[in-house]
């Protein structure tokens, strides 16, 4: 039990802080998530996820992490700020610098930021590993694996302006984020996103939640090739499996959150285009509501990715529990089914793929049809800040 | 053992030590011109707002509890996610904090352009009441 004082005895300690930093101060903040998941329904080995490590096997390193954040400051204005983490890719734990920027507050509502920083895709972009600041434990696939880069160097601003009823916030954002890696086809690919830009805006009602609209561009490079058994002989050779030189690819997300304390839902749209002729966007969705009993929180969240003539869609129950201020217990199920042909977010290898389109065109000569797949995810966590 | 872990939280054991039954007052300086509503106060004390210093509770009490409740619709969990969303995407800082309704009555009758919040009772001549949550 000693550990749980210590641990609220922090909370309280954690909240005398400043706005801004003043000069010489710092302050240390952490973040952590610790949990199991298991996918139960689909073949053997079958592997789902951003990353690919959720399978039939019970494995703690698809969800698991741990981060802490150092910030310190220069003068009362100009601040440092670091951040790194460490999280599992692919089969392997990495650690990763995910911040390190200068911060300087221009004005009481500008703040401007160079250096290394996320990148503010989605709506829970900026706080995508501190799993305490959503309900999930698993942030809806369908969404959030779609754009696989987290940060990136550049600069940003940030302004906010107090309204009568809440407040607005714009950021802009420009930068690049080279050799990073990209999980494809069941592997791990060097990708550069080069003349990122991003733009977002937020607006925050004190009574009617939040909306966010936000778009982010970058020319893209990569290089997706594997080697494969070829029909109708069996001879090795290498295909493209998705090759980008300098192509646009465009997101788009819009987000609406509410939480009156008993009842609250987060939802957000999003849309990808590559610019490349013959292929369409990639649209993805999810509607989540809850309700709040005392300590507990019950939730539902429908999601849904759709790709030229594919469908993922999914039910996801999850049941959290408050154990202190900063420490909650979580656990969801999640029903995963696709429809025409289409892996979605489950793991298909580059001779699957193969075989698949090898099918398409030869009428079902050679090669496996395409199929649809069905999955139950289990996962059971604990998401904590200190 | 839910009982023990919430006895044994330090920030929980001083909420549910008192019952909250007192008014809580929004105060500034005595001497300050600035009359901020309650969604300009909940700005303020959200970290959006920083035209005014607002002083916090450092302890989780009934007084900081219900002025969280009643001007951000937020409860200690929430309030905590919240702030985390913003220290970890580099955004924002709790606001400085003191120990209790005293110190938050000095530092505001101290400070022209401080604002606090605290039990009714502990007003004195050297703040100005905004206005009060029943």
């Amino acid at each position: 039990m000693t550990h749980l004082r210590v641990l609220s005895l922090a909370a309280c300690l954690a909240s005398t802080s400043a706005f801004a930093l003043d000069q010489g101060e710092y302050r240390f903040n952490g973040f952590g998530t610790a949990g199991i998941t298991h996918l139960g329904g689909e073949d053997d080995g079958r592997s789902y996820g951003v990353n690919g490590q959720t399978n039939d096997s019970w494995r703690g390193d698809q969800l698991s992490k741990l981060g802490g954040q150092f910030q310190y400051g220069l003068t009362d204005t100009v601040g440092v700020t670091v951040q790194a983490t460490a999280k599992p890719e692919q089969d392997n734990w990495k650690a990763n610098l995910e911040w390190a920027y200068l911060s300087w507050q221009a004005t009481d509502a500008l703040t401007l930021r160079a250096g290394r920083l996320r990148s503010p895709v989605y709506m829970y972009s900026e706080t995508l590993d501190v799993g305490f600041t959503y309900p999930w434990l698993r942030l809806p696939d369908e969404v959030y694996s779609q754009v696989q880069v987290s940060n990136y160097e550049g600069a940003d601003a940030l302004y906010t302006l107090p309204l009568s009823f809440g407040s607005v916030s714009f950021q802009v954002a420009a930068g690049q984020a080279v050799n990073r890696n990209i999980f494809a086809a069941d592997e791990l690919y060097d990708i550069d996103y080069k003349k990122i830009f991003a733009a977002n805006v937020s607006l925050a009602t004190n009574d009617f939640g939040t909306v966010r609209v936000g778009y982010t561009e970058a020319d893209i490079n990569t290089d997706i090739t594997a080697r494969v058994n070829t029909v109708p002989f069996g001879t090795r050779a290498t295909i493209g499996l998705n090759q980008l030189d300098d192509q646009k690819g465009k997101f788009t997300s819009i987000g609406y959150q509410y939480d009156n304390g008993t009842w609250l839902t987060a939802n957000e749209w999003t849309s990808r285009i590559i610019e490349r002729d013959g292929e369409g966007s990639t649209d993805a969705f999810y509607l989540m509501g809850g309700r709040r009993f005392g300590d507990f929180l019950a939730h539902v969240t429908y999601a849904q990715l759709d790709e030229d003539e594919g469908r993922q869609t999914s039910w996801t129950y999850g049941l959290n529990y408050n154990v202190t201020p900063t420490v909650i217990v979580k656990s969801e199920y999640k029903r995963v089914d696709t429809t025409g042909g289409y892996g979605g977010v489950f793991v298909e290898n580059a001779q699957e793929s193969y075989n698949h389109a090898a099918y398409a065109q030869t009428g079902g000569l050679f090669g496996s049809p395409a199929r649809n797949y069905d999955g139950d995810i289990i996962s059971v966590g604990v998401d904590f800040v200190f | 053992m839910k009982l023990l872990t919430r006895a044994l939280s330090a920030c929980v054991l001083l909420a549910a030590a008192t019952v909250a039954q007192a008014e809580v007052a929004v105060i500034v300086n005595a001497a300050a011109t600035a009359a901020p509503s309650q969604s300009d106060v909940a700005n303020i004390f959200l970290g959006k707002d920083k035209s005014l210093k607002g002083v916090d509770q450092k302890d989780w009490n009934p007084t900081k509890d219900k002025f969280y409740s009643a001007v951000a619709s937020k409860n200690e969990s929430q309030l905590k996610s919240y702030w985390s969303g913003l220290v970890f995407t580099g955004k924002g800082q709790p606001l400085p904090s003191v120990a209790d309704d005293a110190a938050v009555v000095a530092k505001v009758g101290a400070e022209a352009d401080a604002i606090g919040y605290v039990d009714k009772a502990a007003v004195t001549d050297k703040v100005k009441v905004l206005f009060t949550l029943p």
